[in-house]
């Protein structure tokens, strides 16, 4: 058995405020190293409250967090930032590349932040340009990339920094078809050949047949889970059952 | 809900962006109320001073309606961007174009009436401490706290007529052009990340070349350059924030190894664009800044003349009399009747004036007696020189000249009389004021002096010097010579008179209550100044809240401490506030040196010191704002919209 990178144990969070929120109900939750794992459930049922969890931003209620190892909840605010700084990669729906940069300064961003020797810095940011295929246009700024172009520029800046683990809270939300393709292909190429785990928060099936293992949570608490097969056609028809099983609402069963 | 509730609402709720703009407000209204009190002051009439008083207090009345216009103008515009977003959702929701404009007046009108308000009030609080200052600046009587509509009527009547032509004017800021830009909430994009390699070094070369004509100025070229340098140095400083910093920040970038180290790459991309956006911004903030440091600069440097003046003029009262006067005798028993009544001590000393032409220069030498002098001198509490026959000192014109007069030694003879002298350094004491005895005049010994008496018949004219120590109490001395001089110059027959008098002590009181006076209301228009080039950054930092917040968002999980964040916030706030404030700095430095060319012509007088002051003070209150706009910053960025 491999190395497990993420481990929750009976995590409860609780949103506190006029009206008491329960976003995660005692879920454990594993995740090994060089997985590439989907979390489906209907809206709101606290897939991006677990990824903020996962990703340290939120701390749980109740329950046991451990990432590489590691406590979050016993290290200060400061050695957290730097810990996420160092393991997470980020890919957000709505992209958040920073404006002001260029493509390739947004991919050097967060080694600048480590004070990298330069040369170091430009033989990475190359390789990963050659890798997205982004050397076109990589003093482009943000507001002249198409979507495809964005989201591939943000996946740059979430690998250059050889990360543990990805991130992905709907990375093909805002895209076309063609586009979201695109992504998840590179998604998948870099968890196979660079072995980084990857964990994808998604609504959309086709997006989530390109991983290993869909975990299914409702209402903060695990429902199903189910692991991929030969075909990825039959697993995408395994993962309209459950999610017609799940009932949800109208928006996540648009794929049928 | 009624609409007129609604847009009160929005006011209340929306307050936090509103606090600087209310604030700005609130005390320009306070400072125009204040003035116009004094304007309308039923005790104030007739003399000079307060003349003076009313007529600066109208001035900066008019300076600061005209500024507090342009400055709500910009406001408004910068706040409506802000909202455009919400204006857009209204829109959507079928609120017709007429009805939003009229929502903008309704929330205008409200803010403007509470602004003028609490203005008022806290004026009409203050007023009675601001006439207590004033009245020991300008010397009244008594300045009563009074009650009546004027100033009242005046300060509603200008601020409330400015705030509805603002809100009149102000739909016009929102393009209501595409609905859903609008909900998008994108202010004009982010504008093109260009700039013109020409405009900018043209920019910088303007700047050098002004400072430059300013730092070399010589004094008979000012008074043309006084209209050009401004004019050449505001063009400048435009192209210097749209172009040259523009151009300067790229080859910056250009040198990775710089650029690509921690927060560099963020704080400069993100200065790059601020200053972009913000360029018109910084233009104003820094022409305002330099008019305000200017003025008070001015006033003070005018201030330490007046406190200077003692120096320059160590005598009490000054007649001098020419041939064919015969009011002398009367004047001087009149002078010193006055004196005498009044309780103030004086010395007395008659300096007749010889003239002579020296053989050794051809010039006329003017001759004053040494035990004369010396008399002057003990008043003083100065030692008294002795000049054996044959022997004389030169009387140094002005200070400065005394190193120079006091190396040579000449020896000549003295024209008509054939009195033959050796003249033997200078008189190391300041007895006069400057070239109050012609520009070139010795000290001769007593018995050569009677002898060249008795060649000339009469003397070319009397000096009669009053040595004072209590040299300001002569306020009220000698008035009716003075009445009679100023006659005589309002019907022309100035020339006919053969006397002229000096009363420093009187002069002296009139110029530092007027300076004092300008430096005082230039110091509270200043103050308006300052906070209103505050609030504009702060209304800046408003409108791209909702954009750094994002942006915090994605730093804050890409993993930057607290204490990263910060530091990336002062190098994003820092520029922003000292960059327009330096160069202004730098501006009015600049200014002040060609200002000191004029100074030094006119009195040796040096405004270095006051200057310092004024420009430390400024400092201080700047880093004050800056430290408070960054805690209400960081606090906004922290907490999700």
């Amino acid at each position: 058995m491999e190395k497990k990178i993420v481990e929750l144990k009976q995590v409860t969070k609780i949103y506190e405020g006029k009206v008491m929120h329960r976003a995660l109900n005692r879920l454990d939750f594993e995740a090994e190293a060089g997985e590439f794992i989907a979390i489906m459930g209907p809206s709101g049922s606290g897939k991006t409250t677990l990824l903020n969890v996962i990703s340290t931003i939120d701390m749980p209620t109740y329950g046991q967090v451990i990432v590489d190892g590691m406590e979050p909840e016993a290290l200060n605010a400061n050695e957290l930032a730097l810990f996420r700084r160092h393991n997470f990669g980020f890919v957000f729906q709505d992209i958040n590349l920073l404006q002001m940069l260029t493509v390739e300064e947004n991919i050097v961003l967060p080694l600048t932040l480590d004070g990298l020797p330069i040369m170091e810095m430009q033989k990475r940011v190359s390789r990963l340009a050659e890798q997205l295929s982004l050397k076109e246009i990589l003093n482009r700024r943000p507001d002249e990339l198409s979507g495809g172009q964005a989201q591939r520029t943000a996946v740059g800046r979430a690998l250059v920094h050889k990360p543990k683990l990805i991130l992905a809270d709907e990375p093909t939300g805002n895209l076309d078809s063609k586009s979201a393709k695109e992504v998840l292909e590179l998604l998948s190429h870099i968890n196979e050949t660079e072995r980084t785990t990857i964990i994808m928060v998604t609504h959309d099936p086709i997006a989530a047949s390109y991983c290993d293992r869909v975990l299914f949570i409702k209402d903060g608490e695990f429902f199903n889970e189910i692991y991929k097969d030969e075909r990825r056609q039959t697993f995408f028809q395994r993962i309209l059952n459950v999610l017609s099983l799940l009932g949800g609402n109208v928006h996540d069963l648009r794929m049928l | 809900m009624m609409f007129r509730q609604f847009a009160y609402r929005n006011v209340v709720r929306n307050r936090r962006i509103y606090a600087a703009f209310f604030m700005a407000s609130v005390f320009s209204v306070m400072v125009f109320f204040l003035y116009s009190m004094l304007l309308f002051h039923p005790s104030i009439e007739g003399s000079a001073t307060q003349d003076m008083a009313v007529l600066g207090m109208g001035i900066a009345e008019i300076v600061l309606y005209i500024f507090t216009m342009f400055f709500l103008f910009y406001s408004m515009r910068a706040f409506l961007q802000a909202r455009t977003k919400e204006f857009g959702i209204l829109l959507h929701l079928g609120m017709e174009k007429r009805q939003l404009h009229r929502l903008i007046f309704t929330e205008t009108i409200i803010i403007g009436a509470a602004s003028i308000g609490v203005g008022t009030f806290l004026g009409y609080m203050f007023s009675k401490f601001f006439f207590m200052v004033v009245k020991r600046i300008v010397m009244l009587p008594a300045l009563p706290l009074y009650l009546s509509w004027e100033p009242f009527a005046l300060t509603v009547g200008a601020f409330l007529s400015l705030f509805i032509i603002i809100s009149l004017v102000a739909p016009v800021f929102i393009q209501t052009g595409k609905l859903d830009e609008l909900i998008r909430g994108e202010t004009g994009g982010k504008e093109s990340h260009g700039f013109s390699k020409l405009r900018g070094i043209f920019g910088l070369i303007l700047l050098a070349v002004s400072y430059s004509m300013a730092a070399f100025i010589s004094n008979n070229i000012i008074i043309g350059l006084i209209f050009l340098l401004p004019m050449l140095a505001t063009l400048g400083t435009y192209f210097f924030f749209t172009d040259s910093l523009p151009l300067l920040l790229h080859l910056f970038k250009v040198r990775k190894e710089f650029y690509w180290r921690h927060f560099r790459l963020l704080a400069i991309s993100e200065g790059v664009i601020r200053l972009k956006e913000n360029a018109r911004m910084f233009f104003i903030v820094t022409i305002v800044s330099t008019i305000a440091f200017m003025s008070v600069g001015i006033l003070a440097s005018l201030t330490s003349f007046a406190s200077q003046y003692r120096e320059v003029n160590p005598l009490g009262l000054v007649y001098e009399s020419f041939p064919g006067n015969e009011l002398e005798s009367a004047h001087i028993n009149r002078l010193g009747y006055e004196l005498r009544k009044n309780d103030i001590d004086y010395t007395y000393v008659r300096f007749p004036i010889l003239k002579q032409q020296s053989s050794f220069t051809d010039n006329t030498v003017s001759i004053i007696k040494l035990s004369n002098v010396n008399r002057l001198s003990r008043s003083f509490g100065n030692q008294a020189f002795e000049l054996k026959e044959g022997e004389a000192l030169f009387l140094p014109p002005t200070i400065s000249t005394f190193e120079q007069l006091n190396k040579q030694i000449v020896e000549t003879v003295l024209g008509e009389s054939g009195v033959p002298v050796r003249i033997n350094g200078a008189y190391p004491y300041q007895l006069f004021p400057a070239h109050a005895i012609g520009t070139n005049t010795i000290i001769l010994n007593d018995i050569d002096f009677d002898k060249v008496a008795s060649f000339v018949q009469y003397p070319s004219s009397v000096y009669h010097a009053f040595d004072i120590p209590d040299w300001q109490q002569t306020k009220n001395i000698g008035l009716t010579i003075e009445h009679s001089m100023t006659e005589s110059l309002l019907t022309g027959t100035y020339d006919d008179l053969h006397y002229t008098f000096d009363n420093p002590g009187r002069n002296y009181s009139v110029i530092r209550t007027t300076f004092t006076l300008l430096l005082f209301i230039g110091l509270l228009l200043a103050g308006v100044f300052l906070l209103a080039a505050g609030s504009f950054i702060y209304f800046r930092l408003y409108t791209s809240l909702d954009s750094d917040r994002k942006q915090f968002d994605v730093l804050r999980r890409m993993g930057i401490t607290d204490k990263e964040f910060k530091k990336i916030v002062n190098r994003q706030l820092i520029p922003q506030f000292f960059v327009p404030w330096g160069v202004a700095l730098v501006h009015s430095s600049f200014a002040f040196l060609s200002l000191q060319v004029i100074w030094d012509a006119l009195a040796e007088i040096s405004i270095v010191r006051e200057l310092a002051a004024v420009l430390i003070g400024f400092t201080i209150i700047q880093v004050i704002y800056f430290y408070l706009i960054r805690w209400r910053y960081l606090a906004h960025i922290r907490t999700p919209g």
